[in-house]
């Protein structure tokens, strides 16, 4: 796990993943055999089997929730507005950074200044500022610009076992992957590795994975959710971190093919691999769009589980993490039970 | 043809799984194709050759609504979640099979005023399957997180009138099916597609279209009726007037060439029909427009009540209809 906390550092909200790309690329470059960066920003890697032949593909999502700069205000103030799925109530109070130089700080009216009944409302992004140390458009024009990205800037911790930080989701798929590159040995069949652009604004750079590099099985590795709030009760969450990789049988747009998800299964038990069932249903990742593009591709999800996510802070068992890379490393050398 | 529809309605197939209904449609059709395959998400197409040169695809899918188990408590009762649009209100006190069990569904509430609020603004939150069993390790068993469900419903027969479950779109499968096997040496190819999860956002057809990318593609679907009390007034679709021909539904607008040709090759046939606008809804032509470079197609619907419930209910004539009117448009619609 060399690269999990650097990766979470790095600012990239969707469609500004540059600096994410440029630091997978510069590590994995050397240990792979071919490297592009594709049309829409998508990072894509080979290492080739030493038999011609099945295509083997794993992805990851670069990009993470965030916000844009929308406006400059006359005091200076920038106007923000989100990208992704970001809960308004986690926002107000935090650190952001802009355009990856500038810091600033989320306003909002002070606790004194607040009748009771505003305190428990859930402020709405136009009412929301972000400070950055100025008092004057023109002051603010000259460090920032319409159109600039915006993220947390959580620095990233390990304690008993447990990781914090922002963008699990999905850096944390990221970093399996990077560990993977490092670990595995060459095997009979091509193992593509895509890191994915644009996933948080509707799975945008996995549209035009499938047709590029005609996988015959493809695995998403995700950060998602977790669920498991001590208010909420058991039977309604989505998965409980430290039970290990969650597997997916159905999300928002496909139910994943029964032989992929029996295989992801029958590969942990047989390896001793602790597992759990995603048991939610919402959201959607890759694996819709790679199975309902092209010919189609039969797409199975395993995720990190993560408290909080789409926050500024979230939480993985490191456990669960090693689990994922483990998992996926025997997935890949039982790889041919994919192609039958 | 009402048999083969009361087999195609009454088996399992909820999005994902729809091999059970693949079975049955390669039995019926098995001497009346020329070739058939799986694709990679399951989709079956099958085939017959014709001398034209050119291809024309008639699609129905073949999963429909379900359900399935997203977590189970130690007691041994389930919680679900939908597949595709399931409106919780025919589930209270409604059985559910699964492959191994059938279970039933009901709502959750400690006090009478709970009840009643649940009841109001009901959804699977506050709603159980109760399989008859008594631990999580019982039902782990047999219903296992991830299993699938269907309405436990039986085909029923009012006069002309045909209820059952997945009539969405068995109904579709059966009218595809009697157009093949009544179709003798057809002057263009016709490829036909039973497709996978269309019930949870088109996601068959998109690969289906993709891999034959055909001249034109009809999709044959249901859809809603506005012949029973106090019914969406504006909504023109009724039962026995024939196959509605749609225009326009929220996902796609339909071909206009293939309209009008639907729509000439109707009346030079003498054949009943019906023009469709329905304000909801979408079918898989919306999928079979994006994929590839894009595909011309339309919709030709049967006007069903009772959409999404374990009765959907459909008429004999409209059906009849249906395969009249689309072997009309295969043969001389392109």
């Amino acid at each position: 796990m060399l690269y999990l906390k650097e990766l979470t550092e790095i600012g990239g909200v969707s469609g500004d993943e540059s600096r994410v790309r440029d630091f997978i690329a510069s590590k994995i470059k050397d240990k792979v055999d071919e490297t592009h960066v594709d049309k829409l920003g998508n990072l894509i890697a080979l290492k080739k089997g030493k038999k011609n032949g099945k295509r083997f593909l794993l992805t990851a999502h670069m990009d993470e929730i965030g916000f844009m700069v929308t406006n400059i205000e006359d005091d200076g103030t920038l106007s923000f507005s989100p990208i992704g799925g970001v809960d308004p109530r986690v926002v107000p109070g935090k650190r952001v950074k802009i355009a990856d130089k500038v810091t600033g700080v989320i306003g909002y009216k002070a606790i004194h200044l607040q009748k009771k009944e505003e305190i428990f409302k859930v402020p709405a992004f136009e009412n929301l500022r972000i400070y950055i140390g100025t008092d004057s458009k023109e002051a603010s024009s000259k460090l920032v610009n319409i159109g600039d990205s915006v993220v947390f800037t959580t620095e990233y911790r390990e304690e008993n076992g447990k990781a914090t930080g922002k963008a699990f989701d999905d850096r944390a798929g990221c970093s399996v992957m990077m560990d993977l590159i490092d670990n595995i040995d060459r095997y009979d069949f091509d193992v593509y590795f895509a890191f994915l652009v644009q996933e948080e604004v509707g799975l945008r750079g996995s549209a035009v994975i499938a047709e590029q590099i005609q996988p015959d099985v493809a695995i998403v590795l995700e950060g998602t959710t977790a669920g498991d709030n001590p208010e909420v009760p058991e039977y309604k969450w989505a998965t409980h971190i430290g039970d290990g990789p969650a597997v997916t049988f159905m999300h928002r747009g496909y139910v994943v093919s029964s032989k992929v998800v029996q295989n992801i299964m029958s590969i942990a038990q047989k390896n001793g691999i602790p597992y759990q069932a995603k048991r939610r249903t919402a959201g959607g990742t890759d694996a819709a769009r790679l199975a309902g593009t092209w010919r189609g591709v039969p797409s199975g999800v395993i995720s990190v589980p993560s408290r909080y996510i789409h926050s500024p802070v979230s939480m993985i068992d490191l456990n669960d993490y090693h689990n994922t890379v483990r998992l996926v490393e025997k997935i890949l050398d039982e790889g041919e039970v994919f192609f039958k | 043809m009402i048999e083969t529809i009361r087999k195609l309605a009454e088996a399992y197939g909820p999005s994902g799984r729809e091999e059970d209904v693949h079975r049955i449609v390669l039995e019926e059709l098995k001497n009346h194709i020329d070739g058939y395959k799986f694709d990679r998400v399951g989709n079956l197409i099958v085939w017959k050759d014709g001398k034209s040169g050119k291809k024309v695809m008639l699609d129905a899918h073949s999963d429909e609504i379900g359900l399935v188990v997203t977590n189970i408590d130690k007691n041994g009762f389930l919680r679900v979640e939908t597949v595709g649009g399931v409106p919780p209100h025919p589930y209270v006190g409604q059985r559910v099979k699964f492959p191994q069990c059938t279970g039933i569904v009901y709502v959750e509430g400690e006090t009478s005023q709970d009840m009643k609020k649940n009841f109001s603004n009901l959804s699977f939150d506050v709603m159980y399957v109760d399989i008859g069993a008594s631990s999580y390790e019982e039902a782990q068993k047999v219903a296992p997180i991830g299993t699938f469900g269907v309405y436990d419903s039986r085909f029923m027969q009012n006069g002309d009138f045909l209820t059952s479950k997945a009539m969405d779109d068995r109904v579709g499968c059966a009218v595809v099916i009697e157009v093949l096997k009544r179709l003798n040496s057809p002057n263009n190819t016709v490829y036909c597609s039973f497709s996978t999860q269309e019930e949870i956002g088109l996601m068959g057809a998109r690969v289906a279209g993709y891999d034959i990318m055909p001249e034109a593609c009809i999709a044959i679907d249901v859809t809603a009726s506005s012949d029973t009390p106090k019914a969406f007034k504006r909504h023109a679709m009724v039962l026995k007037k024939g196959p509605a021909i749609k225009v326009k539904d929220r996902a796609s607008i339909s071909d206009r060439k293939i309209v009008d040709k639907l729509i000439e090759l109707a009346e030079e046939s003498g054949i009943p029909y019906q023009m469709e606008v329905l304000i909801m809804g979408g079918t898989n032509a919306a999928a079979f427009q994006a994929t590839a470079s894009g595909i011309a197609s339309a919709t030709v619907s049967i006007p069903t009540r009772y959409v999404h419930t374990p009765s959907e209910t459909v008429h004999l004539d409209d059906i009849k209809n249906c395969v009249n009117l689309l072997i009309e448009y295969v043969q001389k619609g392109v």
